[in-house]
């Protein structure tokens, strides 16, 4: 054998030796990534499998946000008219040119709340005759910053002023809102307070003041009060119109006894035409 | 052609083909081993997204509330509508 044909057959051996041992260890790779994609597989059909109801559901969401939307929009144009899309640019700027495409129109879109503030701007673009944009956006505020309710109601044109407005009626001054019918006997009892029936010519009762037990007491012939003194619930008392008797002597055993005893003797308090009041019976008072 | 020059032109080409089918296996072991890593980091990024897609059933109970709202606010429109009036 020639040596060439040794060489070439030296050469052959490592070109397969060199392919087989590559393409083993690239097959135990590819036997790697097998395992791995099945691994990888069923996470990404879960994956699939619960994000499948999300387009029917949001598209349900999108839907039902638009329709609120669109009716809202609606109702907006209704309502505040050609400044709608004004007050719009004034919560959300650069929302009032995508609002006047939204419902169809065209024009300039005119930032309310930049001539007005928030609150005075919704209620006049709300209210009648309202001059929105009158005044130049980039000059001073149409109200008054001190009194800006009273600029809001100036807004609106009133006779008698801003602050004239129709008072509320008073219930019970007219007869008109009397809630009781006119009496047919005006000052006249048909009855007495027992119910037995009042004679025509008879003279007119005192009003009874309460209960039975008060309409009793007038019988009982309450003793008469001194002249001087002021007759009241008051000055019926003991310790207010008893006599004075001699104060008990000192100790401390009785005091639950001065309350029932005699006003003491002449005290300061009890002097006739005087109103004496529990306090001044005391010995520590005295 | 004389038959020895054709065996040295053999044994010269063959040295010349065994360094290049070397490199090329080498660049395609290389590339299969670095698969099997990649794979297995998807896998636990599958799982976790798979384990986060839990919530998406709470979209039906959100779908419910925004219809509940929806009419509710169209109900309040509606008033609007009645209380104020038109421009």
């Amino acid at each position: 054998m020639k040596i060439q044909v040794a060489i070439i057959l030296l050469e052959v051996l490592l070109i397969i030796l060199a392919l087989a041992v590559y393409l083993v260890a690239t097959i135990v790779q590819l036997f790697k990534i097998n395992a791995g994609l099945n691994v990888v597989l069923p996470a990404v059909g879960e994956i699939v499998a619960k994000t499948a109801p999300v387009n029917g559901v949001l598209d349900a969401i999108n839907k039902n946000l638009v329709t609120a939307r669109d009716a809202l929009e609606g109702l907006h144009l209704k309502k505040a008219g050609a400044d709608a899309a004004g007050l719009v640019e004034s919560v959300f700027p650069g929302e009032g040119a995508n609002f006047l495409r939204r419902v169809g129109k065209s024009g300039k879109v005119v930032n309310v709340g930049t001539v007005y503030t928030r609150g005075v701007g919704i209620l006049a673009s709300l209210g009648r005759g309202a001059p929105i944009g009158a005044a130049h956006t980039k000059g001073p505020a149409v109200r008054d910053p001190k009194y800006s309710t009273t600029a809001a109601s100036m807004l609106y044109p009133r006779p008698g002023g801003a602050r004239a407005r129709p008072k509320s009626p008073v219930v019970g001054r007219e007869p008109a809102h009397s809630p009781y019918e006119a009496a047919q006997t005006p000052g006249e009892r048909p009855r007495d307070p027992s119910g037995g029936a009042v004679e025509p010519g008879a003279a007119p009762q005192a009003p009874p003041t309460g209960g039975g037990d008060v309409q009793k007491q007038p019988e009982a012939a309450p003793p008469a009060p001194a002249p001087e003194r002021i007759t009241s619930a008051k000055g019926t008392r003991p310790w207010e119109q008893a006599p004075p008797a001699p104060p008990p002597s000192g100790g401390g055993s009785d005091g639950q006894k001065q309350p029932e005893a005699a006003p003491p003797e002449a005290p300061p308090t009890s002097a006739p035409g005087r109103i004496t009041t529990a306090k001044g019976t005391r010995p520590w008072e005295r | 052609m004389d038959p020895d020059l054709a065996l040295w032109l053999m044994v010269i080409i063959l040295a010349v083909v065994i360094p290049v089918v070397v490199v090329l296996l080498i660049g395609v072991l290389k590339a299969a081993s670095s698969i099997p890593p990649k794979i297995d980091a998807i896998a636990g990024v599958a799982a976790a997204a798979s384990k986060d897609l839990d919530a998406v059933v709470v979209l039906l109970t959100t779908q419910n509330y925004i219809s509940q709202i929806t009419g509710s606010v169209l109900n309040y429109g509606g008033s609007l509508n009645v209380a104020l009036p038109d421009y």
